[in-house]
């Protein structure tokens, strides 16, 4: 937001920032060498609500999107509303580098159909002795590690470790204060 | 057994600050020959005293914080803990001692690997979880296993003695006669520089310390991650547990979340590293563990 923005009182949310979301792929390979974590075939997109009127008109231009973009890579994807009445676009696909080219796809497409703003984040989920989940996000421009724990508890060490090992090939948030959990999401 | 791994840049300049210490030391003592003073009377006193503490520092230090000496009975998860440590680390089992204390904290003491012992607050135990418990138990073993009370206390003598020699130098004219105010000053000046560099070393030399009890608990543990985990726990910061959903909701309320503190002047005088610093240490460890 530019300072005369500000000085009218003109609120312009960030743009989404994607040019370091394609990062996660060559990652992934480092991740399985060293974490032995590996891609679970899920990534899901969140993006956040818009006005109830607006958001049936929103899923079914989404839904139009994904049906045409998919047709050839066979990408499965549905589309859900959460507790907190985000969008999700859920992908699953066992080949990560096509989860991933996916994702990149989709979340181009929206900001170009004008969601940009509305792009919250981009997660991949991976196993290995937990579950851990990489949280993209669109306004930060950066990953950072989640893994949750039961009761909405978080691993805190296991995600220090993650930041620690994949601190050179991933561009991952520095403030800490901004790691914010995503719990019970539908990936 | 784990061979201690050698820190060549830490050891280094823990090297350097004790030789300045000592280098400190000895040009107060050339001075003090070249007056001929019976200086020597008073430096006794002081390592006597100094002895003396090192010797009861344990027991001095221990009742100071309140703590209390438990028996394996009292606490058998505690004590099985320190001793899968130890056996680790080739360490005879330390006494261990609980504090009533809700501050999260830990300490060890004793002159020796013989005499030491481990304290926790109650408020640790509880802050953090076992893995992250067990990582800073690492970190006051390693302490041990360094000798740094030792180191410490020597550390300290030699600067006392600086203290003392500048305090009773003929030249500073106590119970003389005095001619001029002007060598006055500068003899204060030059007394006062020696105390600043002195406590300045002496942080410095702590802190180095504190750099090796880190490396020295990531290398016990094998995951230094839950030092980083237990350090970020202890001062307070955590992870936010808020959904983002719900901070980046349409009606989000304004967070005021609590930076992690930096200091640069503030560093020089304390005697622990800045936070930060450690887990930067703590994180290439970690990375030279994968590689």
């Amino acid at each position: 937001m530019g300072f005369l923005d500000s000085i009218l009182g003109k609120t312009r949310l960030p743009e989404a920032k994607t040019d370091r979301l394609f990062a996660i792929s060559t990652a992934a390979v480092t991740m399985e060498a060293n974490l032995g974590l590996l891609p679970d075939g899920q990534a899901g997109l969140c993006i956040k609500p818009m006005e109830s009127t607006y958001y049936e008109s929103a899923r079914k231009e989404i839904e139009d999107l994904l049906k045409l973009s998919f047709q050839e890579t066979g990408t499965l994807h549905a589309i859900q509303k959460d507790e907190y009445g985000y969008i999700w676009v859920v992908l699953t696909d066992p080949d990560f580098e096509d989860l991933v080219a996916s994702i990149q796809m989709i979340s181009q497409i929206l900001i170009e159909q004008g969601f940009g703003t509305q792009l919250l984040a981009a997660v991949y989920r991976f196993r290995g002795e937990a579950t851990v989940y990489w949280i993209y996000s669109f306004k930060l421009g950066s990953y950072y590690p989640f893994v949750p724990k039961s009761g909405k508890q978080r691993d805190t060490a296991m995600e220090f470790r993650l930041r620690s090992i994949m601190q050179s090939e991933l561009p991952i948030e520095r403030d800490m204060a901004k790691w914010y959990p995503m719990w019970g999401m539908p990936i | 057994m784990i061979r201690w791994k050698v820190d060549r840049g830490l050891e280094a300049r823990m090297l350097l600050t004790m030789l300045l210490l000592a280098v400190l030391y000895l040009a107060f003592l050339a001075i003090l020959v070249s007056q001929g003073v019976d200086n020597i009377i008073i430096i006794i006193f002081a390592g006597g005293f100094v002895l003396l503490q090192y010797y009861f520092s344990d027991k001095m230090i221990l009742s100071s914080m309140g703590a209390r000496i438990v028996s394996e009975s009292e606490a058998p998860e505690l004590h099985q803990t320190v001793s899968r440590l130890c056996a680790i680390a080739d360490l005879p089992m330390p006494r261990i001692a609980i504090v009533n204390s809700s501050m999260p904290n830990a300490f060890a003491t004793g002159r020796n690997q013989k005499n030491a012992v481990v304290a926790v607050t109650k408020g640790i135990m509880q802050k953090l979880d076992q893995s992250e418990l067990e990582a800073v138990l690492a970190h006051e073993l390693t302490h041990i296993k360094n000798r740094d009370m030792m180191v410490m206390t020597i550390a300290t003598f030699l600067s006392s003695v600086a203290q003392i020699l500048v305090r009773n130098l003929p030249f500073m004219g106590r119970g003389r006669d005095r001619d001029s105010g002007g060598s006055f000053v500068v003899i204060f000046a030059v007394s006062l520089l020696v105390w600043i560099l002195s406590f300045i070393l002496i942080q410095a030399l702590s802190r180095y310390r504190e750099f090796a009890a880190d490396r020295g608990a990531a290398i016990i543990t094998g995951q230094p991650s839950n030092l980083v985990s237990a350090l970020m726990k202890i001062s307070g910061f955590r992870v936010p547990t808020e959904d983002l959903r719900r901070v980046e909701g349409p009606v989000s309320a304004l967070f005021i979340v609590p930076p992690l503190t930096r200091s640069s002047i503030m560093n020089l005088f304390s005697t622990h590293p800045p936070l930060e610093a450690r887990i930067k240490a703590l994180q290439s460890i970690e990375q030279s563990l994968v590689s």
